[in-house]
């Protein structure tokens, strides 16, 4: 087999009909999701909504990953906690601040930034992929977890999972040849991108519905979200 | 198999989707962190409970209707279309094991709104016609006798005079020209009349132009409890009706959760509400009355044996009336009155609450969730709690019997009553 055209395949028409397919596909779904209606809320404000809004960001975004506040809520879900939280985390930093992906995005946004240095790339997708094998036993050994998991979310876990283990192990050169690690790894991020229209990793999209619902919803009623 | 009810539990689903249901259900990520906050599901340990689980019936409705994904799974065979043995099975689970108390909500790191989006599910299967007997018979008595407890119009005449003969306490009836309406539940007026006396000593006292009515006489809202969209208008028609009548400018909801959720926040976006009347629990409008000096307390009236506070979900963690009772208790019972842990917008339901109290096979359940509120009592030693619901005070009255535990409840309109000076 020849894994240089696999290569210029998988970079070139794979990659861009994958793309399309994503935005194409998201798109599809917030437009249908946004024009099922949205009824207006009549009952008169106790407290300020904006303020729940902001409170509940600021909550999720700062306090939750590190210091769940519900305390017997985290005690019996810490893996769910402190894995979940770590995977974010580090999915976070390698996508936004790892070099090589620094490049994709200065292809496609015209401007590019400092990346991080390569051991602590390395440290944060390792930990990445151990949290992620983590939340998979977790996954499969819990009882309510195990009930709700139907076979689309097996999928969301595989896909994610592919671009992370074949990303690392071309950062650290590792057993193959770069060619084919790097078809690998292509091959999989496509798979990623086209399956998300369909599953439930869209949910940092619908996260921002949720959540402004949520602190819409606490601040109306003056309670803290 | 599926029949017309299911087709007609179906049809509810897709009818109350809008945006608001959709873009929260497309959040979930099935992580199951909303279990370990249902006190169903801690008590009882069924995964069945856990709060998301209790929507499938609506999430599926709307992925097969509505998404790629949902029809996909169809034709591939992953999933059924909703079959009336669904309905039944879910049935159960949301009116037996669902207080709809929302803590879930506050626990999800997508803030999906579960409590309300359960209340969604109940109402397909109250248009399905699959709601527990118990409840279905409640609901039937609200709807001909005007009382889920069966008070016909004349006990009710009968059982304000006896109240008003016993206590002393003047409570005038479809008083005209008066400015607040007071709608009492059935569950006061025939099980804790200290408090019906009690709210009437105390707006006397205040020198409040209140009335009662006798055709907007039920507060309780069974319908609500269902789901059940038309019935729970035609329960808060009455009051209004009897509210626009009398011409009032408030209405005070008393010691009720349920009721209190379904005025203040649901009634305006189901049904014409009358306009200038405002809807106040009863527990902020005693607070105003003391912040106001409309009435004086005793300072400690209650110190000596440990009190306590329990906050109910619809008052409290969904209806923001969080201070005003702490602030009276720390006048009734400055070195007495204790916290219990969680509280406030995290606090632990009582298990009654939802209608779950009116179903007899959730007795268990019930049971089961009140041992943990046992815990949180011993945990402070307390030797009294307070509470501003008739819901959760049954359940307390009934659990307390129940558990034979050296506890009294109160409703916090009878503990300011004792102490008005």
């Amino acid at each position: 087999m020849n894994w240089t055209n696999i290569l210029n395949f998988s970079r070139g028409p794979l990659l861009h009909v994958a793309m399309i397919i994503f935005v194409a596909g998201l798109s599809f779904r917030l437009v249908r999701v946004l024009l099922l209606g949205w009824a207006r809320d009549r009952a008169k404000n106790k407290g300020s909504k904006l303020w729940g809004v902001i409170v509940n960001y600021l909550k999720g975004l700062f306090v939750l990953p590190f210091i769940p506040w519900v305390r017997r809520t985290f005690r019996h879900n810490e893996l769910t906690f402190i894995a979940g939280g770590l995977f974010h985390l580090s999915l976070f930093l390698v996508l936004v601040f790892g070099t090589a992906h620094i490049l994709v995005w200065k292809s496609l946004w015209g401007f590019g930034w400092k990346g991080l240095p390569t051991p602590i790339l390395a440290f944060f997708s390792a930990v990445g992929i151990i949290s992620m094998i983590v939340l998979l036993i977790n996954r499969l050994t819990h009882p309510v977890l195990k009930m709700l998991t139907k076979f689309p979310v097996w999928i969301n876990w595989l896909v994610v999972f592919l671009p992370m283990i074949t990303g690392f192990i071309m950062a650290r050169h590792l057993w193959f040849r770069y060619e084919v690690i790097f078809s690998l790894h292509l091959i999989s991020v496509s798979l990623l991108l086209i399956w998300i229209p369909f599953g439930r990793i869209s949910h940092f999209l619908f996260y921002f519905f949720s959540k402004t619902i949520h602190g819409a919803q606490a601040g109306k009623r003056a309670v803290t979200p | 198999m599926k029949s017309q009810k299911t087709q007609s539990a179906i049809n509810t689903y897709l009818k109350e989707t809008g945006g608001w249901v959709a873009s929260q259900l497309e959040a979930c990520t099935r992580c199951g962190i909303c279990a370990e906050a249902c006190h169903f599901y801690q008590a009882l340990g069924n995964p069945e409970y856990a709060p998301i689980w209790k929507l499938e019936p609506l999430r599926r409705a709307y992925e097969q209707r509505f998404t790629v994904a949902g029809k996909l799974k169809l034709a591939l065979g992953l999933e059924k279309k909703l079959a009336d043995s669904d309905l039944e099975h879910w049935s159960k689970i949301v009116y037996e094991a669902c207080t709809v108390c929302n803590k879930c909500a506050h626990v999800c790191p997508m803030g999906i709104q579960l409590g309300p989006l359960i209340h969604g599910v109940r109402a397909g299967m109250a248009a399905a016609g699959v709601v527990p007997a118990d409840l279905a018979e409640a609901t039937e008595k609200q709807k001909t006798v005007g009382s889920p407890l069966g008070v016909t119009d004349e006990m009710w005449r009968e059982r304000i005079d006896w109240i008003t003969d016993e206590w002393e306490a003047q409570i005038p009836v479809d008083k005209a020209g008066a400015e607040s309406l007071v709608v009492f539940t059935s569950i006061e007026l025939m099980k804790f009349p200290d408090n019906l006396a009690a709210v009437a000593r105390i707006l006397n006292r205040a020198g409040e132009n209140w009335t009662v009515s006798s055709t907007g006489r039920e507060v309780v809202n069974f319908g609500y409890f269902e789901a059940d969209e038309e019935l729970t208008r035609l329960f808060m028609y009455r009051v209004f009706k009897a509210a626009e009548e009398l011409g009032v400018k408030r209405i005070i909801i008393s010691e009720c959760g349920h009721a209190y959720d379904a005025f203040r926040w649901s009634a305006p976006n189901m049904m014409k509400v009358p306009k200038g009347v405002e809807i106040v629990h009863i527990s902020e409008y005693i607070h105003h009355l003391w912040k106001t000096g409309r009435i004086k307390l005793k300072e400690g009236a209650f110190d000596g044996e440990t009190i306590t506070f329990h906050d109910s979900c619809k008052i409290q963690r969904r209806g923001g009336i969080i201070k005003q009772p702490r602030e009276l208790l720390r006048v009734l019972a400055p070195r007495s009155f204790k916290e219990m842990t969680p509280n406030k917008e995290q606090s632990l339901c009582c298990g009654g609450g939802g209608g779950v109290i009116s179903i007899k096979e959730a007795d268990a359940n019930r049971y089961a969730v009140f041992e943990m509120k046992i815990e949180q009592l011993q945990a402070v030693q307390a030797r009294a709690v307070c509470m501003v619901c008739s819901n959760c005070r049954l359940q307390f009255v009934d659990s307390v019997g129940h558990f034979n535990l050296p506890v009294k409840v109160h409703g916090l309109a009878e503990l300011v009553s004792r102490a008005l000076v």
